[in-house]
């Protein structure tokens, strides 16, 4: 570092250009500002102040009353809510191990250096893996509750459906960083193709993978928690059930149950991948 | 010697194998057991395509293109954007300040508050927006505002964490100096820690603008404001050409914020010379 850049002021040109970037970075930030704050006042004149129904809303008194119905948790709920928490886990679970079986091959169609199928399979991949993304969970759910009837394989079909774009996506990428050379090496032993992948190829993959996995099982879990609001069981069906008897103190035991549950997965997930990495 | 060796490397060769086997049986019975349990039955799986298929063809194809032009729906879209858009701002603006508490190695009140603003972060993280959006119903009745809060909170979650990560991986030196100089907490972070992690800071921001959008498109769903509305209506009287022609500008609408952000972040990218997202 010149002195003329640690020290402004020794320098009369450097003071005159450190002054001129600073004050177009203001400007910028300014510039910006105003931006943000114009597209706000627009959205909540266009949106907010009429979309809202301030007349059911009522006062700033009535909304904390509102809110002070969801206290003190009701914890008599608690025995009840076992069973549907097991379900919510283990269709996240399940959701997430079929969600990985159909990103591999989407992920390999859809590897830039290999394009097994050429151009048409590549771009069928990756269209799969944008629409994978796009179509929120619940949607998935509809689809699913259309085809299969309500229950946990509705919901387990679209938690993996929703996968697979994220799951697939970083195999994809990870399948583009690979390194050649353990598989010229082993080429060059001799070695068949399918020694070729499960020496030289999966090793490679499967850290990456299984860390990926832990870490959608992780999102799954809680998507999990509001399928049951469209009919795929679990604790959402319980938060709903909750919900239309108006419980509020077992919407709020309902919601701190999902919340232990979201932490220790939280903490399970961190722990496994760092023992991956 | 060798014979003996080999000997050894064969038995826990085969010893390893058995373990592997038993472990492949014991998920597989696993697995077998949880499909019980979850009432899965696998022969449905089996004219699953099938069914998929003709639903695909017969019901929700061709697209009702034409209900998604009318004017009212086009409003909605319009009030699915200023939610997101309201959502993002509030969100990221409430982040900061609770990443900077949230930090361990920044936070002004390491005490309490770092432990308060984690909770926060955490929680508004583990609840699915769309949960959130039913709570802020039940207490603000059905509107665009219930929906922006819910939002709000998904946005603090989902950048709270990736703002805190940031944080605590800078260089600490800087702040450590000015500490060591007798600079105040709020000196500290605006001059120390924002200008180290300014960058990442609007890329994070980019990136959260795409995933708000997305959950605004649904939140809707159970009556906080946008275009969800009309998926509930159109999916539950079954006019799945409309439900497809939705879904499909849903997938649209997303895909163009997801252009735009990816040219802002790569703008960004070429600006700074920094990486602006890991992920």
């Amino acid at each position: 570092m010149s002195a003329a850049q640690a020290m402004p002021g020794s320098n009369p040109a450097a003071l005159a250009r450190w002054r001129q970037a600073r004050r177009r970075g203001h400007m910028a930030v300014l510039a910006v500002t105003s931006l943000l704050l114009a597209l706000s006042v627009w959205a909540v004149q266009g949106s907010v102040i009429p979309g809202t129904d301030w007349r059911r809303m009522g006062g700033f008194a009535e909304v904390v009353t509102g809110f002070g119905r969801f206290l003190p948790p009701d914890p008599t709920l608690l025995p009840t809510l076992f069973e549907p928490a097991v379900q919510t886990i283990l269709i996240a679970i399940i959701g997430t191990l079929l969600g990985a079986v159909m990103s591999l091959p989407v992920a390999v169609l859809g590897a830039a250096n290999l394009r097994p199928l050429g151009m048409p399979g590549y771009l069928l991949a990756r269209g799969l893996m944008t629409m994978s993304r796009s179509i929120h969970e619940i949607v998935w759910a509809l689809i699913f509750v259309s085809a299969v009837g309500l229950g946990a394989f509705a919901g387990i079909l679209a938690l993996a459906c929703r996968s697979v774009g994220f799951v697939s996506k970083l195999l994809a990428e990870a399948i583009e960083r690979i390194d050649m050379r353990p598989v010229e090496a082993m080429k060059a032993q001799g070695a068949r193709p399918l020694d070729m992948v499960r020496h030289a190829i999966v090793p490679q993959l499967l850290p990456i993978g299984l860390g990926t996995l832990i870490f959608e099982w992780d999102i799954n879990v809680n998507r999990a928690a509001v399928l049951g609001l469209v009919g795929a069981g679990g604790l959402g069906l319980t938060f709903h059930n909750q919900l239309i008897a108006s419980n509020y103190a077992g919407v709020t035991t309902v919601l701190l149950t999902i919340l232990a549950i979201i932490l220790v997965g939280e903490a399970i997930s961190v722990r496994l991948r760092r023992r991956l990495v | 010697m060798s014979s003996t060796n080999t000997l050894m490397v064969l038995q826990k060769r085969r010893r390893r194998s058995l373990l592997r086997f038993l472990l492949l049986l014991a998920l597989g019975a696993g697995l077998w057991l949880t499909l019980q349990y979850l009432n899965v039955r696998l022969e449905r799986f089996a004219t699953l395509f099938d069914r998929l298929g003709t639903l695909l063809a017969t019901r929700y194809y061709p697209p009702d293109f034409e209900y998604i032009m009318r004017p009212r729906f086009l409003q909605s879209v319009l009030e699915t954007i200023h939610m997101a858009l309201l959502a993002t701002l509030a969100g990221l603006l409430l982040a900061i300040p609770l990443a900077w508490l949230a930090a361990f190695n920044a936070s002004p009140l390491p005490g309490v508050g770092k432990s308060a603003a984690r909770v926060f972060i955490t929680g508004a993280r583990a609840i699915h927006e769309m949960i959130w959006a039913i709570v802020f119903i039940m207490v603000l009745g059905f509107g665009v505002l219930p929906g922006v809060l819910a939002l709000t909170l998904g946005c603090i979650g989902f950048a709270g964490k990736l703002f805190v990560e940031e944080i605590e991986s800078i260089d600490d030196a800087p702040v450590e100096a000015m500490r060591a100089a007798g600079a105040g907490p709020l000196a500290v972070f605006f001059f120390g820690v924002l200008p180290q992690v300014r960058t990442a800071f609007i890329g994070i921001g980019i990136y959260t603008w795409d995933v708000v959008f997305r959950s605004a498109t649904v939140v809707g769903f159970f009556g906080a404001g946008g275009m969800g509305w009309y998926l509930r209506r159109t999916a539950d009287q079954l006019q799945s050409d409309r439900v497809a022609a939705i879904i499909l500008l849903i997938a649209a609408l997303v895909v163009v914020s997801e252009v735009i952000s990816h040219h802002a972040r790569t703008a960004l990218e070429g600006r700074t010379g920094q990486r602006v997202l890991a992920r």
